[in-house]
């Protein structure tokens, strides 16, 4: 669950990213957030993931406020939540395996509970084949495919994931999303920005259309 | 594109996604076995990480290991000179010269008188003749002794202190100073102290110098590490990202600080026993000439084990104070 209420962020420079914005995401619901470039996208999931706090204005995960969240609270936040990014972020120095193992090394699970769930993972977003490899030798869509197995390893809640198909052609953006659509399907909060309206708008899910960090637009499906 | 790749390289159906209600379990719970298994990953990426550049380690480590190796020789230098002077500092008597006038009753009873004092230990008595007998058995002067139409030599007496307090002159001294009887009193106390405080200054310089060249190690590490956080700064940021505790992003730095902590306190010993293998056969040559009556003292088998112990704990105060303020200044909340 998602909760945003009256959220304003102003950056140091003086730059409004988001504007009184509030909106709800039920638990297990799965929604895309949509807008120009600068509509403030990026700032809202990183409000999420308290990589940015709020200058106004209060966001809650899974009725969590993350208001009053200490510092040192933070690392047991994110471990609670899956993220996913453009550019993928997946360290170049270690095999595939270790990418997506490191938050269940984090997490500090057992060694042979990490084999399995790293397996499964990779399994899931069809690359177990390549656990042994450099990330550097896979496609873009294969990177982005093991950030993702990275940030569902651990099972999180809730699964957020900026422009994920920035950098993909349309097929491989259309297979990244069904993936997410996936996770939806077991129980996961999926919340998905992107700007490519067109395949959002055929994923049928909810979609918040920002503009200037404003809620222009909730669309649901069904006519909402 | 996605079509073509081979069966197990495609996305599975839904069914193969992980259970909600096998969601992940409360951290909290991190059992002795993941504790464990956490330090070896650290522990053992961060040597891999330093195998990985074994020339760039190779010199840090060598650096610190020749600052840690300085102090320990000068250590072992001033552990011998005191084992030398060692037999000199014994040499607490004093020796009182009578007049000429002095006869051996007069002698005697002084000589009783003294011993009768709380402060002296023992008196020993010396006659003319016993004296000259002396000084012909050690001077080599015989032949020029048996020119001397007459003995001149006067009673000696030879005091020996009650173990007093070593840089007090004893009482006893200025007493004997004003006794009549009594022409010259030696007590070589003054060279004696000098001595002690020369060792004691070198002593105090070389604790001095150990503790400035232990803050260069602890710098030298430090900074070594400061440039290892800069160089992952990626990696530091996306595993803070994905949840890792600030504990966890600092572990792998602090075992690195241990590991060139260790690297360089091995390194250290064996540049001492290279030098004290290196200076053997003259040092030999030099001791012959005192009759073999002192051994050179090497580092002690205790000292030599707890270098490497004391040098990785700077080497993990080092990183531990870089990434205090390091890790705190790249992620700022």
């Amino acid at each position: 669950m998602i909760r945003f209420d009256q959220v304003t962020k102003r950056y140091p420079s003086g730059h409004e990213a988001l504007d009184e914005l509030s909106f709800e995401l039920a638990a297990g619901e799965m929604a895309f957030v949509t807008g120009h470039s600068g509509a403030g996208k990026s700032t809202l999931l990183k409000l999420i993931g308290l990589i940015e706090r709020p200058t106004r204005g209060s966001v809650s995960v899974n009725g969590q406020n993350l208001h009053g969240l200490r510092r040192r609270r933070i690392p047991e936040l994110r471990r609670g939540i899956g993220m996913v990014f453009q550019d993928h972020r997946l360290l170049m120095d270690r095999s595939v395996y270790d990418n997506v193992a490191l938050p269940l090394i984090i997490a500090g699970l057992a060694r042979e509970e990490i084999a399995k769930r790293v397996r499964a993972a990779l399994d899931k977003v069809g690359l177990l084949e390549r656990e042994r490899s450099a990330p550097i030798t896979l496609s873009t869509g294969e990177q982005q495919r093991v950030g993702i197995a990275r940030a569902i390893v651990a099972k999180p809640s809730v699964l957020i994931a900026d422009e994920p198909t920035g950098n993909l052609d349309p097929q491989l953006s259309n297979e990244i999303m069904r993936l997410f659509a996936d996770f939806q399907q077991v129980g996961t909060t999926v919340l998905v920005a992107s700007h490519d309206l067109p395949l959002v708008k055929r994923m049928g899910k909810r979609v918040l259309v920002l503009d200037h960090g404003r809620l222009l637009d909730d669309w649901r499906p069904g006519g909402g | 594109m996605f079509g073509n790749k081979p069966g197990g390289n495609r996305l599975k159906p839904a069914p193969a996604a992980p259970r909600a209600a096998e969601r992940a379990p409360p951290r909290r719970r991190l059992a002795l076995s993941s504790w464990r298994d956490q330090h070896l990953y650290s522990l053992f990426s961060s040597l891999g990480r330093l195998l990985a550049r074994p020339w760039a380690t190779a010199l840090t480590a060598l650096v610190m290991g020749l600052a840690l190796a300085l102090p320990l020789l000068f250590l072992i230098l001033l552990d011998n000179a005191r084992a030398l002077s060692g037999g000199w500092q014994d040499a607490r008597e004093i020796t009182v010269f009578l007049k000429p006038g002095v006869d051996a009753s007069a002698s005697a009873a002084l000589a009783q008188a003294l011993r009768g004092r709380a402060d002296v230990a023992a008196v020993k008595q010396t006659t003319p003749e016993q004296g000259i007998e002396e000084f012909r058995a050690m001077s080599g002067f015989a032949d020029a002794l048996e020119v001397l139409q007459f003995n001149p030599l006067p009673h000696v007496l030879v005091v020996t202190p009650a173990a007093a307090r070593e840089l007090d002159e004893p009482a006893v001294i200025a007493e004997l100073r004003r006794d009549p009887q009594v022409d010259l009193v030696q007590y070589d106390a003054a060279w004696r102290r000098r001595l002690g405080a020369i060792l004691g200054l070198s002593q105090r310089s070389v604790l001095v110098l150990a503790g400035l060249l232990a803050m260069a190690t602890l710098l030298v590490v430090g900074n070594t590490v400061r440039l290892d956080i800069q160089a992952r700064a990626e990696e530091i940021a996306v595993i803070q990202l994905i949840g890792a505790s600030p504990g966890f992003v600092r572990r792998p730095f602090l075992y690195t600080g241990v590991w060139y902590g260790l690297f360089s306190g091995v390194l250290a010993l064996v540049v001492v026993f290279s030098v004290q293998w290196a200076l053997r056969t003259p040092v030999d040559q030099l001791l012959a000439s005192y009759d073999h009556r002192f051994h050179l003292r090497g580092l002690e088998p205790l000292a030599a084990l707890s270098v490497p112990f004391v040098s990785a704990v700077l080497g993990w105060l080092g990183a531990m104070l870089a990434t205090a303020r390091h890790l705190a200044e790249a992620h700022p909340d």
